[in-house]
Formats: C-alpha cells, sequence, structure tokens
C-alpha cells in the first residue's frame, strides 16, 4: 500500500473510522463457533459466484453442446475439473450450511424482536438457493438433469388453474429442449444472481445495523432447571418489554469481544470449508450421468439429494391429491416460516420455554429428514428386461416350480414394484423374506385377488394361469 | 432574487411523491408490460405438431405393446431438441391404434412397457398403467396422454399430444 494512502483515504471518505468502528464494534457475550453458520453460507454464495462466472467462460448453453462443454471444461482445461468441482459440492453445502444457519437462528429465537425482517429475508434467501439448484442441475443436460427438469415441469403443471401455462413458462416448449436450456442459463447465471445479491445484501445489512443477535437471554434456564424450578415460572421472567430488551442486548455487549474476533473464528471456518470442498471434489469427483437422452424409456429420474423429500411426500397423495404435496405443502411450508417472527413474539428465547415452536420445528425437521433418508435408500427398480434376481437356492433345476415362478416374477414385472434382495422397486412390499410371513395358501390367495385379501391393497390384479401362480406361489414361499 | 427559502409545505410534498410515483410506475409500464410479454411468449403460443413417421402398418401384430422410435417435429423451429422419442403403439383387433406418450401422467417419469403382463410402469412412485392405459395402481391421476394419429398410404404417423379421461375420451 502506497505510504500515507490510508490517511488520504481518512480525509476524504473516513475509510478508517468506519472501518475501525465496523471492525471494533463490540458483539454480545457467548457468541459462538455455531455464529459462524451465517458467514459460512455466506462464503460459500461468493465462492459460488465467482466459479460460476468462470464456468460461464467456456459453457455452451444449447442441447447439442452443453454436455460436450461440461466435459471439455472438465476434461481439457486446466483447473476445469477444479472450478466445476467447487461449484459442484459448494452448491450441495450452501443447502446444508443455509439449513444449519436457520436451525442455529430458530434455536436461539433470534428472528425475534427486532430481527423479524432478518428472518423473512433469510427465509426468501433459502427459497433462493433451491431455485439455484433446480436451475443449475438442468445445465450439464446429462441424464439426472434432463429427467429432473421432466418431473419438474410436470409437478409444475399440477398447480390448479394456472398449471398448464406455468408449465410452459418453465419449459418454453412441449418438453425441455433449447428454450428451457436458455431460460434456465438466464435464470441462474442473471435472474437469481440480481435477487440474490440484493437479498443478501438486504440480510446482511439487517445484521450489521442491529448487530448479531445475542444468545437466548434467557439464559438462566438450564440453571433454574438444575434448582427444580419449573420452566414457564416466574423466575425466568427478566424481560418483559421492548425497552428491556433493548437493555439487556446492550449489557450483553459490555463484556462482550470486538467483532474482529468472530470474525476470525468466521475466516478459519471458511477455510476449512474451502478444503472439504476440493476434497470431496477430488475423493468423489463430480457426478455426472451419461448426455441426456428424451427417448430412454429405462431411465429411473431421482432428484438431487435436497428435493427428495418433495419427491418422496408424492407417494403419499394419488390422483388429485397431488396438489397437496406440490402446491399447498411448500406454499403453507413457506407461509408458516415466513410468519413466524410474527407470530411467535413473546419474551423468552429458550427452546423449552417456547414448547409449542419448538415442537412444531423438530416434526417438521423429523419428516423432511426422514423422507430424505428414505428417498436416499430408495432401491431402484431394474429395467424389465435387465431384471437379475438372486437365484433360488434350493431345488436349483431350470424346470423347478421355484424357478418356473422366478420367471413368471420377471415376466410379470414384480419387480417394478416389489424388491427382492434390494433389486426392485419400493411401491410394494419387500418379497426378500416374504416366505417366512406368509404360507403358500395366502400368498396363492392374495396374488389371485389381492383386494380380496386387503380391501386396501394397490396391487392391481394379475390375470395368469394356474400353472403359473403355482410357479410363482412355490419361488415366492422359497424366499425365507 | 428573494434569497429566503420557499416555505415548503406538506401538500407540496405530497404532490411532488405523486408524480415520482406516477412517474415511476409509467416508466415500470413502458418497460414491465413488453417484457412480461416477452417472457411469457412460449406459454401463449401453441406451435403445430407434424406428423412424425412410426412405421408401416403391416408391421404392428394386433394386440402387441410396440415401442417405436419417432423424430416429432414442431412449426417453430426451437421447439424442442432434434431427435430420437420413444412412443408405445397397441394395434387393436378392429384395426385402430392405440399411441401412448411415454410419460407417466404423475411426475412425468418415462413409463417402461411390459409385455408379460401387458402393463406399463413408472419407475417413480409405482404408478401401473394397462395396455390401454389406464390406471391400475399408484397415484397417476389420469391414464395414459396419447398421439393423435392417421395412417396413409398404409404407413403410422402420430401427431399432436392429448389427453384423455377415465373412460379414454379425448378431453381439452
Amino acid at each position: 500500500m502506497l505510504p500515507g494512502s490510508i490517511e488520504w483515504l481518512e480525509d476524504r471518505y473516513e475509510a478508517k473510522t468506519l472501518a475501525r468502528r465496523f471492525l471494533e464494534r463490540r458483539i454480545p457475550k457467548g457468541i459462538s463457533w455455531f455464529h459462524c453458520l451465517g458467514s459460512a453460507t455466506l462464503f460459500l454464495l461468493v465462492i459460488q459466484v465467482i466459479t460460476g462466472i468462470f464456468l460461464a467462460i467456456y459453457y455452451v448453453p444449447s442441447p447439442e453442446q452443453a454436455y460436450d462443454s461440461v466435459q471439455y471444461i472438465t476434461g481439457q482445461v486446466p483447473f476445469g475439473f477444479l472450478v466445476r468441482g467447487i461449484h459442484r459440492w459448494s452448491a450441495s453445502l450452501v443447502v446444508v450450511m443455509a439449513v444449519l444457519h436457520m436451525l442455529r437462528v430458530f434455536s436461539m429465537a433470534a428472528y425475534k424482536y427486532p430481527r423479524e425482517l432478518t428472518w423473512v429475508a433469510g427465509v426468501f434467501l433459502l427459497l433462493l438457493v433451491m431455485g439455484f439448484g433446480f436451475t443449475g442441475y438442468l445445465l450439464p443436460y446429462d441424464q439426472k438433469a434432463y429427467w429432473a427438469t421432466v418431473v419438474g415441469a410436470h409437478l409444475v403443471e399440477k398447480a390448479p388453474y394456472i398449471g398448464p401455462f406455468l408449465n410452459r413458462l418453465v419449459e418454453a416448449g412441449p418438453e425441455p429442449g433449447p428454450l428451457t436450456l436458455s431460460r434456465f442459463y438466464a435464470l441462474h447465471t442473471l435472474f437469481l444472481p440480481l435477487f440474490l445479491y440484493t437479498m443478501a445484501g438486504i440480510h446482511v445489512a439487517m445484521v450489521i445495523k442491529q448487530g448479531i443477535s445475542a444468545p437466548p437471554l434467557d439464559a438462566p434456564v438450564r440453571a433454574g432447571l438444575a434448582a427444580g424450578q419449573h420452566f414457564l415460572s416466574n423466575a425466568f421472567r427478566g424481560i418483559r418489554s421492548r425497552e428491556e430488551y433493548r437493555r439487556a442486548y446492550e449489557a450483553s455487549k459490555k463484556d462482550g469481544p470486538n467483532f474482529y474476533e468472530h470474525l476470525l473464528k468466521d475466516a478459519v471456518v471458511a477455510l476449512l470449508l474451502l478444503i472439504l470442498v476440493i476434497g470431496l471434489t477430488f475423493y468423489l469427483g463430480i457426478p455426472t450421468e451419461e448426455r441426456a437422452n428424451p427417448a430412454d424409456v429405462n431411465y429411473v429420474p431421482r432428484p438431487e439429494w435436497y428435493f427428495y423429500f418433495l419427491f418422496e411426500m408424492l407417494w403419499f397423495f394419488p390422483g388429485d391429491w397431488i396438489v397437496i404435496p406440490t402446491v399447498l405443502i411448500p406454499a403453507l411450508g413457506m407461509m408458516a416460516l415466513v410468519m413466524l417472527p410474527f407470530v411467535d413474539r413473546g419474551w423468552s428465547w429458550h427452546p423449552i420455554r417456547r414448547p409449542l415452536a419448538t415442537a412444531m420445528a423438530t416434526m417438521s425437521l423429523t419428516v423432511v429428514l426422514f423422507l430424505t433418508y428414505k428417498g436416499a435408500t430408495a432401491p431402484l427398480p431394474p429395467a424389465p428386461t435387465t431384471l437379475s434376481l438372486p437365484p433360488v437356492v434350493f431345488q436349483a433345476e431350470a424346470s423347478s416350480p421355484s424357478e418356473l415362478g422366478r420367471k413368471v416374477y420377471q415376466q410379470q414385472g414384480c419387480g417394478s414394484c416389489h424388491s427382492i434382495g434390494g433389486v426392485g422397486g419400493q411401491a410394494g412390499p419387500d418379497l426378500s423374506r416374504v416366505g417366512s410371513r406368509r404360507d403358500p395358501d395366502s400368498l396363492r390367495a392374495y396374488i389371485r385377488g389381492p383386494q380380496a385379501s386387503n380391501p386396501k391393497s394397490m396391487m392391481p390384479r394379475y390375470n395368469i394361469s394356474d400353472e403359473e401362480l403355482d410357479a410363482l406361489t412355490a419361488y415366492l414361499a422359497s424366499l425365507r | 432574487m428573494n434569497t429566503k427559502a420557499e416555505p415548503v409545505t406538506v401538500s407540496r410534498r405530497r404532490f411532488i411523491t405523486q408524480v415520482m410515483g406516477g412517474i415511476g410506475a409509467t416508466i415500470a409500464a413502458i418497460l414491465g408490460l413488453p417484457l412480461s410479454r416477452y417472457v411469457a411468449y412460449p406459454a401463449t403460443s401453441e406451435a403445430a405438431t407434424n406428423w412424425a413417421l412410426a412405421g408401416p402398418v403391416d408391421g404392428f401384430n394386433i394386440g402387441e405393446m410396440r415401442q417405436v422410435a419417432i423424430e416429432p417435429t414442431y412449426d417453430a423451429p426451437l421447439a424442442i431438441e432434434k431427435g430420437k422419442r420413444a412412443a408405445y403403439v397397441v394395434k387393436k383387433a378392429d384395426g385402430t391404434f392405440d399411441c401412448f406418450y411415454m410419460h407417466c401422467t404423475h411426475a412425468g417419469c418415462p413409463v417402461r412397457r411390459s409385455s408379460g403382463p401387458q402393463r406399463f410402469f413408472s419407475p417413480c412412485h409405482g404408478g401401473v398403467f394397462d395396455k390401454e392405459g389406464r390406471v391400475l395402481a399408484g397415484p397417476p391421476p389420469r391414464p395414459l396422454d396419447r398421439y393423435d394419429y392417421k395412417v396413409e398410404g398404409g404407413v403410422l404417423y402420430l401427431g399432436e399430444v392429448y389427453q384423455v379421461d377415465e373412460r379414454l375420451e379425448r378431453v381439452g
């Protein structure tokens, strides 16, 4: 730096004073490593923007060339593999960090007075991140990309009244094609970033203006509980007005550290994250499937992991009820998040003193985690022609009834819904050990008329001959 | 010249605010209306589907579920990526055809045909259709979508995709 340049800037812009005021302002006592989650999210978003801008130099948004251009980036361009790998993996990590940050803020009730709008801006940022995800993973134009967009567009179509219009607005044609790709590219690299900069700017400006929220000001709860007091007792009711809150907040900053102390933690986390992202790139590579093939009837579409919960929810709402998981639940979920700070307004911060909010959040989180787990562990249905099942162990001659039954199982496409030994669909029950659960007679009766055995059964009737039924029953009975 | 500052009254301030609001709204409308029309164009225009060759009618056996490769095109240059698509064709006893779109009516996953039980299976949420496209199991809200078709000079052509209701009658 030029000698005297700081003074030069100070004279004109008060640069030094402003920087000092920013870095040396006091923050509340007890700001921990958990408070780095927000800055970690911001750091990853910055990484996304930087690597994204550089990816755009070589990427070609056209169905004919998108896939090749991405292969070119990873295969030919020096460090292209690294640039795309960082972009790909930090995209996943942004979702993780944003959700963890949200959980941290929720658990400390930092969304309460006076930070209601900071929370709302955060909710929109989370929505933007999901939007980046959805528009971003069409761009490599591999199988996963193409089919995820087909599914996304079909789900959009299910919205009442405006669904078909929205569908065509998203796809810009009868199926994903050149105009879809250019649309998603423009959204991903121009429109959404504009919203991101604005929203993130507002979010961070609000945090700086109001100061980092203090850890729960009713923190003595744990001590009180240990002393045998009920958690709603008056012993914890310190703060009951805005003035008292402000006073307590100022007091919490009195013996708090300077901001730059915390910035060091943020920097350490940022560096560790970058190392993690690069590590993931080299350890796990960059998951890429074959070039998109719109004519492939055997492809099994699966979304990116952070959309699993939406995809898995579809199991539970047949027929026209599909508007519930595609429109109603996401809309209500968003509304609940936006409304949270305006509904939960009491002067208590500790999770145990907000039992209703804590219970509802725990429930929603459990459902989302469970569905994500289900999505991640769902067995893939085999292509009918390549269905490979574990061979029959007993009576292995080709003409034995159970061997014939295995053929019937394959011919009838049972594996589209049922799985045996981890191979097959998940629509119906796993049949790996069905022989130990049901005797041959009840198996036989069930296959003949599923609804007669169980009126709620989803299984369609199969018109197969008695010989085929005998063989199939023998095969299933042998699975123990 | 009078150096005294002119007293700014509340009504004058309100007038200026309203004029600026009006100018802002006008600018937003001048830009916004054309731009929204510009963005929504593909959603509001329907490109005509051209007939796509599916094969000679003699090649289809009655009752057989066949997967055919077609190369659909539209009367709009950028509507879809050029290339092959899959469609399912079933020739019925009376010589007419059922021609199915390959996407499940639930989430759009590609349905696969299984000629043993004569069914279509979706790999995503357990949707099952019979050979006429009716929903047998799973969450699909309506039967498989179909292609319009025509036979000309002994050759089958597929056209526009349409939806059918539970009675397999065309809707829309």
